[in-house]
Formats: structure tokens, sequence, C-alpha cells
């Protein structure tokens, strides 16, 4: 593999790592998920069971 | 307290917070937020600025206190803390005052231009928000501070997307016939290909073809971002994209409407095709009203076609998945793809459309939150004084030019004091249902023939049906709060994202992205346009 090559290699996991604080997608995703379905739960209990 | 220095800026944003809280508690501000027409977020601005504030300097102290970590707590609170208030300001200072001033001052300039120039150029909070970031990042650079923070926004985009779920209800789907569904997922899967075609022909980046054929496909923003990181595409990428389908679309809500009724099509072809060739919902809107701006009809059928859109992004996100892992040489099976590569956040966007469908948020048919309730109730009455204007101008013969089911409605109307199904068949759901909506959609045609001037009624009668009409239209709160969580975490994503776009990225990608948006936009417009004209009749809504 060239040097230029390696380079935007290293780059472009650069640039992957840069939008994530997580160690892979997977956890960041489960993440998401759990949190979104936390705040639906909150937003359901405020807004509609407890209105 | 060895690091103060390095916290002072997070600091400094917590103070400013806890201030900004207090002053808007005390009620100064009112006056400058009711001309903003913020003055309804007040409970929010205060809540917010008092639990960040808080959170900054509590996360600042100990951030100078404490030797930088590894921990669970260091990683997602200690460390992305800076960055996130800041970006979270940066969201606050566009929603609450420059979102509304770009509102008003485009209001303002109208006279002069003919056009909302916020409408035209669509610069909403995603708008606003990436070119902050833009600004931000190619300016000053982004602060130490905040680096780790900045992080957290592709995180933050997920969540948005898998929220967009809640909007939608699989009822909308059903109320179109089936040959509309196969004709928009024709030209869904249809642009999808055409653009990893022309990606092919062009030689551009897998990650940029991938991104831009969802967004050309689906559906704007919300899809850019859905497939991003299944295409592993750059946040560069991901603006172009999104920049791409945006202009596109401003130069489609001017040719859409005057091509429309050169070529005479009715309220619902021309829905139709706006549906399908428009990719962005605002400009969706905005050229259905511009085509015709009496008959609710036009807007429905468009915004029906552009949600179903919507629904396809499961299937597209697996189409791509399948694409990418194929181009970049992987053997995938279908069941490596349905199963292990499957992006977990859509199926959190599937969960809570599953949600919403049931009616767990809003009674099923809902659209957006929004849904009609003509069941019969004290509540969505007219006032008695409407009720005497009502029904002294059926006495005096008021109406005239009114069709027979116009008038019937009215009738009803006075002798119900309210729009809904006959009494008598409270207990048959359905029949009631059917015949108080029917009701609702004479009254709304009498009020679209008096805009056209087709029928004379006075202004007190007409209030007095719009406020008949407007009583049984109702917006759920649930899913109202869960859009605003949407819109939040989207602009915290869309900044962040922002400030990834250097000079550097910009120039790295050239001019392609715009040439195969436009061929692919293009084509989908005209192949539509024909395809609408021949299959579409009149009756597409059941």
């Amino acid at each position: 593999m060239s040097e230029k090559n390696m380079t935007e290699n290293k780059a472009d996991a650069n640039e992957e790592r840069a939008l994530s604080v997580f160690s892979s997608e997977r956890n960041e995703d489960l993440t998401a998920l759990v949190f979104c379905l936390i705040t639906t739960f909150m937003v359901l209990l405020f807004t509609k069971w407890l209105a | 307290m060895p690091r103060i220095k390095d916290n002072m800026p997070v600091i400094i944003m917590g103070v400013f917070l806890l201030v900004y809280g207090l002053i808007v508690n005390t009620g100064v501000l009112l006056p400058a937020m009711k001309y903003l027409h913020t003055h309804k977020s007040m409970d929010l601005q205060v809540m917010m600025s008092f639990i960040l504030g808080g959170l900054a300097l509590v996360g600042a102290l100990i951030n100078s206190a404490k030797e930088p970590g590894n921990s669970v707590f260091d990683r997602f609170f200690l460390q992305p803390l800076g960055g996130v208030i800041m970006i979270l300001l940066m969201a606050m200072a566009i929603r609450w005052y420059l979102e509304p001033m770009v509102k008003i001052m485009s209001a303002s300039l109208q006279p002069v231009l003919g056009f909302k120039l916020y409408k035209v150029l669509n610069l909403n909070y995603v708008v606003l928000g990436i070119l902050a970031g833009v600004v931000l990042t190619n300016s000053y650079g982004i602060p130490k501070f905040a680096e780790a923070g900045v992080k957290c926004a592709r995180f933050v985009l997920k969540m948005g997307v898998i929220m967009l779920g809640a909007r939608y209800s699989f009822a909308e789907l059903a109320k179109l016939g089936v040959y509309s569904v196969w004709l928009i997922g024709f030209f869904v899967l249809g642009t999808v290909f055409l653009v990893l075609w022309l990606g092919n022909l062009f030689k551009q980046p897998k990650s940029m073809t991938g991104v831009l054929s969802a967004g050309m496909g689906v559906c704007g923003v919300s899809a850019t971002v859905a497939v991003a990181p299944v295409v592993k595409a750059k946040s560069t990428e991901m603006a172009y994209t999104i920049g791409t389908i945006l202009s596109f679309g401003i130069i489609c809500m001017f040719v859409f409407p005057t091509i429309g009724k050169l070529a005479g099509m009715n309220a619902v072809q021309f829905g139709a095709w706006a549906g399908t060739g428009i990719l962005n919902s605002a400009q969706v809107a905005a050229a259905a009203l511009a085509f015709n701006a009496v008959d609710i009809k036009t807007l429905k059928v468009a915004e029906i076609f552009n949600i179903t859109r919507v629904l396809f992004l499961p299937v597209i996100v697996l189409v791509l998945a399948t694409w990418f892992g194929k181009e970049t040489g992987q053997k995938l099976s279908f069941k490596s793809v349905v199963i292990d590569k499957f992006p977990l956040f859509i199926l959190g966007f599937l969960i809570l459309f599953g949600m919403s469908s049931a009616g767990l948020f809003s009674p099923p048919g809902h659209y957006k939150g929004k849904y009609i309730d003509v069941s019969y109730n004290d509540r969505t009455q007219v006032t008695p004084e409407e009720w005497e204007v009502l029904n002294k101008a059926m006495a005096a013969g008021e109406f005239k030019g009114l069709t027979a089911e116009q008038m019937a409605a009215v009738n009803d109307l006075i002798h119900q004091r309210q729009i809904a199904g006959n009494y008598q068949d409270r207990n048959d759901k359905t029949k009631f249902d059917q015949v108080g909506r029917a009701r609702m959609t004479e009254l709304e045609g009498i009020l679209a023939a008096a805009k056209a001037k087709t029928v004379s009624i006075s202004a007190e009668v007409k209030s007095a049906i719009k406020h008949a009409v407007k009583q049984v239209h109702k917006k759920s709160k649930t899913v109202v709060t869960l859009t605003d969580f949407m819109i939040w975490f989207f602009a915290f994503g869309l900044i962040g994202l922002g400030m990834q776009i250097t000079k550097k990225s910009i120039t790295q990608a050239g001019g392609w992205p715009i040439v195969m948006g436009v061929i692919s936009g293009t084509t989908k417009a005209t192949l539509s346009f024909f395809v609408v004209l021949w299959l579409v009749k009149d009756v597409v809504l059941h």
C-alpha cells in the first residue's frame, strides 16, 4: 500500500472517530435507542398518562 | 484547583446560562420574546438555562479539581460536557433568536422581493445550524475544551432519526391506493439506483454516492442523516447532499406550480407530482400551496405522498447496506445484512413508528400529531354568540350559492352546535365518524369558496364556521413534545456536523455531487410528471 493511501485511510479513520465518543457503532446505536425509548416513556408519562 | 484556567470557558458559559435563566424568569424579556414569537417557550428557556448552567458549573468544577480519567463518567460526561454545552448554547441562540429574526426580516422584505426569503432559501434551524458550525470551524476553529463534545454530534443525530418515527402513522399509508404506494416505491428505488449508477459513471467515492442516493431518493435531511453511518459517509458529504437537495428543491418550488398549471393538472395530480418529485417536506408544502392555496386537497395529497417516501427509509437503508457491503468487497448474505448489519437506530425508527401507528401517542390516523375528533363533546361546541350568528344568518337566507351538501352541513352545525356525526348513530363509531368528517369537509369547502369569493357570507358567519372547524382539529401533546425533542436532537447534531466541514474538505469534493443531484432530480421530476399525468386520476385517496 502506498504512503498516500495509508495517509488517506488514516484521515478517513480520524473522520470516522471524529464524530463519535463510543467505542463501536453498535454501542452508539444501542445507547441512542435506549435514550430515545426512555425519552419516549417520560414524554408519554407526563403528557398522556399523568396529564 | 490546578486546571481551573482550562475550564474557564465552561464556567463562563454556565454563569451566562444561569444569569440568562434568571433574567427570562423575571419576565423582563417578555416584550422582546413576544416580538420574536418565542414567548410560548419561556418556561422551557428558563428550565434549560438553569439545568444546563448548573451542569456546566458542577462539571467544570469537578474537571478542575480532579485528574482526567478514563472511567465511563469521564468519557461520557466530564470530557464532552464543554462541547455539549457550547453546541446547546448555539442551538438555543439559533432556535430562539436567529431563526425568528430571519423569519421576521424575510417577512418585512416580502413586499420588496415578492416572496419570503426564509421559505425560499429554507433558512430554518437545519440550514442555520450547519452554517453556524461551518462559520465557527472556518473562522475561530473548534475550541480545545469543546473537541470531545463535538464528537457526540452523530450520536445525537441518530436519536433525531429515531424520534422521526413518532410523527408518522401507518394509517396514512393505508389511505393511499395500492398503486400509489407502488408508484412511490418505484421512484424512490429508481432514483437511488440512478444516483448509484451516476456515481459509478463520474467515479465518485462510494460513501458520497450512497448518501446522495438516499437523500435524492427518499426525503432530504432525515434520509441523509440515517444513511450516512451505513455507507460511512463523511460530514462534508452529508452537508453536500443536504445542500444539493435543498437547492434543487428551491428551484422545483418555483418551477413545479408553473408547469403544473400549464399542463392543466388537477389538484390531486399536482399533489401527487409535488409529493413525489420534491424532496423536502417544507418545499413540498410551499409548492402545493403555490399551485392551489384554496383547495386543501392538493396539500393533503402532496403531504401523504411525501410521508410515504419517508416510510421507505428502512428499505433504502437495507438496500444501501447491501450495496455498500458488496462494493467494499465483503461477501454478504441476506441474513448478514438484515440481522448483523441492520443499524439499530433504524430499528428504533421502526419501533417508534409502530408505537405511533398503534395509537399510543395520538389516535392512529394522525399526521404529525394532528388529528380530527368529531365525537359528540361539549368542549367542541361553538360559542352561544356564534350559534346566534349562524342561526340568524340561516333565518335571513344569507347562505346563497351553497351546494345541497354544504347547506346540510350548515344546518346540522346549527342543530348540533358542533361538527359531529348524527347523535342517534353515536354507537356505530365508523358511521358516526364518517358523517362528522364529511360535514367538516363541506364546511371547509364553504370557507374555501368564501376565500375564492364564489359565495358571499358575512365575516361573523365565516368566523363562526372557522371556529367550529378549528374545534374538531386536535393536536396530540405527546407527539408535539416528541417532535420538539427531535428538533433539538437534529439542531445539536447538525451544528456538530457543520463543525466538521473545513474549507479543505469542500474543495476536495468538487462540484460533482451537485451535478449528480441535478441530473437525478430532474430525471425523477420529469418521469414522475408523465407517470402521474398518465396514471393518477382524481381518486387516489380512500
